[in-house]
């Protein structure tokens, strides 16, 4: 309330209409202002009053009520930089928060807000596995076992078993071509066994299975899908070129093969024709 | 996944230049006439509000949403044919 009205300085039909409002009933049409404002004073102020208290009831329940949801603030509340640091707080890199975005992010942060109470030992230990120093240190403080650990095994190098003979070139052959591999990132070590075990072990991390693909591109997989690979591909084009090739060649011996009986065949023709001229020039000779 | 819209390709093939907001595939009359109430009367005005959301899908779909009543698919529609224009034109 702005201010409080003296119900004697109001108009008659403003007092009525406040009465109607509160639901008194109304005293006899003909009655003076003094009834209404008797009236008003006990009906309308009263339950003013009332509101009032209810209202203070209402604001210690919500300052004293449960001391968590004190805690968790209302987004809405929140200037921009302390919902934008909520945010990321809670791995939410948010864009610019304006009149526009507001609204969103707003709504965004109270979901998480939800799901924080439900998962926030999760979120802890997401935290410390993505953390990238911490998974830095872990792989130095294993490089410095490991090489302690080589330095013993050289000391005590006559009673190495074979395993462990045949590790050991292979670690100084790495180390040579790889002098720098102490400070790689990726936690590999020029250990013959252990890249293996890590790289089978560990997710790859380059895949991005959420990310949305447009449906064109998804036709384009359904189709490579039912595709061969480019390799058959390749296999079957020779492979069907060489039979072509073959079944050419093959056409043309047997087109040679051919022409070379028929000449076979002209050339016993020949031969044959021949003698029958001499016989026919003999028998000439003869009745000369 | 369904096939795209006619709407879709034909938002995604060229340049947006000064379309209207009912070019989006998944805004029709009804949800256009909403978002241009409330100012969004250019596709582009919302490729801003898609930018600023920084291209994320879960906000910008439910900045759609509130802003214009949209259902899922046309939230989803909205938002990938944004994003494949943004792909291929920004």
């Amino acid at each position: 309330m702005p201010f409080v009205e003296d119900p004697a300085c109001l108009s008659k039909s403003r007092l009525k209409s406040d009465l109607v409002a509160h639901n008194v009933e109304l005293p006899p049409a003909g009655s003076k202002k003094e009834a209404y404002v008797a009236l008003h004073l006990r009906h309308v102020d009263q339950t003013n009053a009332a509101d009032f208290s209810s209202d203070d009831d209402q604001e210690h329940n919500v300052a004293g009520g449960d001391p968590e949801g004190a805690k968790e603030l209302d987004p809405s509340a929140l200037t921009d930089k302390d919902l934008k640091a909520l945010l990321f707080k809670y791995g939410v890199k948010a864009g610019p928060i304006l009149a526009s975005t507001r609204a969103v992010y707003e709504k965004k942060l109270r979901k998480l807000l939800q799901s924080a109470g439900e998962g926030e030992s999760n979120e802890a230990d997401n935290a410390v596995l993505y953390s990238d120093s911490d998974e830095e240190d872990v792989s130095e403080k294993d490089e410095e076992k490991e090489l302690e650990g080589e330095q013993e095994k050289k000391s005590e190098a006559l009673e190495l078993n074979q395993q462990q003979c045949n590790e050991d070139p292979v670690k100084d052959i790495l180390k040579d071509l790889l002098p720098d591999t102490k400070t790689s990132p990726t936690g590999i070590y020029a250990t013959p066994r252990r890249p293996i075990k890590g790289a089978a072990q560990q997710p790859i991390q380059y895949a991005y299975p959420d990310t949305p693909v447009s449906p064109t591109t998804l036709e384009r997989q359904e189709v490579a899908r039912r595709l061969a690979p480019v390799y058959v591909q390749v296999l079957v084009f020779f492979a069907v070129m060489c039979i072509l090739f073959f079944i050419f060649v093959n056409v043309e011996n047997t087109n040679s093969v051919v022409s070379l009986l028929e000449r076979q065949n002209q050339r016993p023709d020949g031969e044959e024709g021949i003698p029958a001229l001499d016989e026919t020039q003999d028998a000439a000779c003869g009745e000369l | 996944m369904s096939s795209t819209s006619q709407k879709h390709k034909e938002f995604v093939a060229e340049p947006m230049g000064e379309k209207p907001v009912m070019a989006l595939a998944g805004i029709g009359e009804v949800l256009g006439g909403k978002l241009e109430e409330k100012g969004f009367d250019k596709a582009y005005v919302v490729l801003g509000q898609f930018l600023v959301l920084k291209k994320d899908e879960e906000l910008f779909r439910d900045w759609l949403k509130d802003t214009c009543g949209a259902n899922a698919k046309q939230q989803r529609d909205c938002y990938g044919c944004l994003k494949e224009w943004c792909d291929a034109f920004l």
